[in-house]
């Protein structure tokens, strides 16, 4: 069985299921009766500044201070970003029409963040300007810290004791930053032209590693994938994935949480934001990084088995987060949260129109510990009656070769009303000849707004299929190039709404 | 409980020792009330053969000595001892093999055992993460922690249905569920262990390192557990 899903012994489905609902409405219930932490109102002006102070800001084409100048600047001209930009340089006098000023003390009041990109040995001193200034936020693009040995450690603690002393949070040093497409805010500092940006959706991303977030951002980006927010911490001083989940619990615009993770600092706290935070939102986790342990004696054999990676696997388990394979399998599965309604049960009803694709869905539900829904009669007679002699009603049903899109929907709607089903996985090979592929999408597209059930289609196939597939998630179905990877999304909602299931109990 | 236990941890930490041996790790256990068999700490064979009267015979013999944590390498356990003769036998024999194994080896007593109905071996552990803090393991017993390494961890403190499913989550689960015919194991039993070993890491964790109850006996569905060797290092 996949390690990622093993199915608990356990009586499931249940009708009666507040959590669920809570998900399937958009968390309202729940997190409208919460108590907003300090951690949201701190975080706010990251994602939602008024004012912007860029230090380091320059004309200089390809420079990191002028990458990130020109962002904001072009989501400015766009509509996007609706705050102030103060450019920061003490050599320059005006930036493409912007005036610069020397000093960030000199900025107007409503600058709220401030985005440093000046080399590592001016950054303390310029954390106490923006101290003075009364800036609450900074992002510390800026590497060569605490990476780099002890004095970038030394120069840390100084900046962390003026951030502590005056209420300053630093997202940082050595990273990306923050990437909101919402509002504009973005200090990734690969260009526009070398690294697309995607679009809004309800991912939240927080990683590590700024390389990552990099060539992720640029990929969603052509995927399709959707995001609220991106936050890439780098060295973590000051805030932290806890600190992230606690905020993103408020945050309207995410439905699910994406985390790259290296390695946690502080155990308790991650522990503790990620249980509030499961309670309502799903969080999906991938872990790499090398361990300590290798060179640890253990006199037992329990510290000879406990390798960092079991420690984080039980942590995931006890806080409700699903582990993700792969960068695919995280965002897979992100992206069925994003889109899909919360299963029921486990029972999985799988539609195709072609037979081996079926088998492979099959198989697939085996491997991640679901079930194969058994149908109801009523759903064997309907499709019985409907189909031709050569369509097979059952589990998986297939449409076969000649189907056209009124097949796939007597199909859906069975599905869609027999209680024995959970979830479905539509299998549609776009090529058979009399299927008008505009008439499945709308169909699909009905039966997954008005159904209480995830649907989730497959796509296999070339440009073609893509063309349609891009389509299909644009009316709000996740789609995936094979059935694997289909099922196994379903298996990530079926872990969380159990997951949520015993936490209700 | 704490208070006891933590009697049994100063006195091993004022001799300077970082290890209980396993006479003293079933002190700490047994002050939280985990489920261990009758045994006692005999000073002379005459001693010994007065307990392994209460007990009744067969016993076991363990030679009890701080600098012998792997007792079987040093061969200073005697099974299946059947009568008074054979345990003052074996009672010279675990002891000359104590010697030959290391000659400065402090010998704090024997611990005279029941000889225990054999059950489904698992292993119940706690180890130390620098991140998250103690963790209990849970796995079964024999080869399928030495090779398999079929364990599963959850971090102190642990509730209810994280111990349920640490049982759950093995791939040995089946073995414990009763396969081919064999009727289920005790594993409320189990599930009772796991969340009293989490009390006494929760309880001690500023002392332990890390804990080894291996093995643990369970027996069928409602006739509970036993803890046969148990193993507990210091800070």
């Amino acid at each position: 069985m996949h390690k990622t899903f093993i199915a608990l012994n356990r009586e499931f489905p249940s009708e009666n299921f507040q959590f669920r609902r809570n998900f399937n409405e958009g968390f309202k219930l729940k997190v409208m009766n919460m108590e907003k932490p300090r951690i949201v109102e701190e975080l706010k002006p990251f994602f939602e500044p008024k004012g912007v102070a860029i230090i380091g800001a320059t004309d200089k084409k390809g420079k990191v201070g002028n990458v990130i100048f020109e962002n904001f600047k072009m989501n400015k001209e766009k509509g996007i970003f609706k705050g102030n930009i103060y450019p920061v340089n003490l050599k320059l006098d005006e930036i493409e029409g912007y005036k610069v000023y020397k000093n960030v003390r000199e900025v107007p009041e409503d600058a709220e963040l401030a985005v440093i990109s000046i080399p590592a040995k001016f950054v303390p001193a310029t954390m106490k300007d923006i101290a003075e200034k009364g800036i609450k936020a900074v992002v510390i693009i800026t590497g060569g810290f605490g990476e780099l040995g002890e004095e970038g450690k030394k120069m840390e603690r100084d900046i962390l004791q003026t951030a502590k002393e005056n209420g300053i949070r630093i997202v940082g040093p050595n990273c990306v930053g923050i990437y909101a497409p919402d509002t504009g805010v973005d200090t990734v500092f690969l260009p526009e032209n070398k690294m697309d940006r995607p679009s809004s959706g309800n991912i939240a991303f927080v990683t590590q590693s700024g390389a990552f977030a990099a060539a992720m951002l640029d990929w969603a980006a052509m995927a399709g994938i959707g995001i609220s927010k991106m936050v890439s911490y780098g060295n973590k001083l000051d805030v932290d994935d806890a600190d992230l989940m606690d905020y993103f619990i408020h945050d309207e615009q995410t439905k699910v949480v994406t985390l790259y993770i290296e390695g946690v600092k502080e155990g308790r706290k991650f522990i503790e934001a990620a249980r509030r935070i499961t309670a309502v939102k799903p969080v999906i986790a991938l872990k790499s990084g090398k361990t300590e342990y290798g060179a640890k004696a253990a006199s037992s054999h329990t510290g000879a088995l406990a390798g960092a990676d079991t420690i984080y696997d039980a942590v995931f388990k006890q806080t409700g987060i699903l582990r993700a394979e792969d960068f695919e399998h995280m965002f897979d599965v992100a992206k069925a949260f994003a889109k899909c309604k919360l299963p029921k049960g486990d029972r999985v009803g799988i539609i195709t129109d072609g037979g081996g694709a079926g088998v492979m869905a099959s198989d697939a539900v085996a491997k991640f510990g679901l079930k194969m829904a058994e149908l109801s009669k009523e759903t064997i007679d309907f499709l019985k009656e409907k189909f031709p002699p050569h369509a097979v009603a059952g589990n998986p049903t297939d449409v076969v070769g000649d189907t056209d899109a009124q097949r796939y929907k007597y199909a859906i709607e069975a599905f869609v009303n027999d209680p024995n089903v959970d979830a479905i996985v539509i299998i549609t090979l776009f090529q058979v000849p009399l299927l008008d592929e505009m008439e499945l999408i709308d169909i699909l597209a009905e039966y997954a707004q008005k159904s209480d059930k995830p649907i989730v289609a497959v796509a296999m196939g070339g440009k073609k299929t893509e063309y349609y597939a891009k389509i299909l998630e644009d009316k709000g179905i996740p789609v995936y190039m094979t059935p694997e990877r289909g099922v196994r999304a379903v298996a990530g909602l079926v872990q969380y709404a159990k997951y949520l299931e015993k936490l209700g109990e | 409980m704490k208070e006891e236990a933590l009697e049994i941890i100063n006195g091993v930490l004022a001799k300077g020792r970082k290890s209980l041996v396993e006479y003293e790790a079933k002190q700490v256990l047994k002050a939280y009330g985990l489920p261990l068999p009758e045994e006692k700490l005999a000073k002379s064979a005459d001693e010994a053969i007065k307990y392994a009267e209460e007990i009744g015979y067969p016993v076991v013999l363990k030679l009890m000595s701080p600098q012998i944590l792997h007792k079987s390498d040093a061969r200073v356990v005697a099974l299946k001892i059947k009568d008074a003769d054979e345990l003052r036998k074996k009672w010279e024999e675990i002891h000359e093999n104590a010697r030959k194994y290391r000659p400065d080896a402090e010998i704090l007593g024997v611990l005279v055992a029941p000889m225990l109905k054999p059950g489904r071996e698992v292993i119940i552990g706690v180890t130390e993460d620098p991140q998250f803090g103690h963790a209990v393991m849970f796995g079964l017993g024999g080869i399928f922690v030495e090779i398999l390494k079929d364990v599963t961890f959850r971090i102190v403190p642990i509730e209810e249905k994280d111990a349920w499913a640490m049982i759950k989550n093995i791939k040995g689960y089946p073995i414990l569920a009763g396969a081919r015919g064999e009727e289920p194991a005790d594993m409320k039993a189990l599930v009772d262990m796991i969340l009293k070993v989490s009390k006494l890491v929760d309880d001690l964790k500023d002392y332990l390192k890390e804990m080894d109850l291996n093995p643990v006996f369970v027996y069928n569905e409602g006739e509970g557990a036993m803890i046969v060797d148990a193993r507990i290092i210091l800070k």
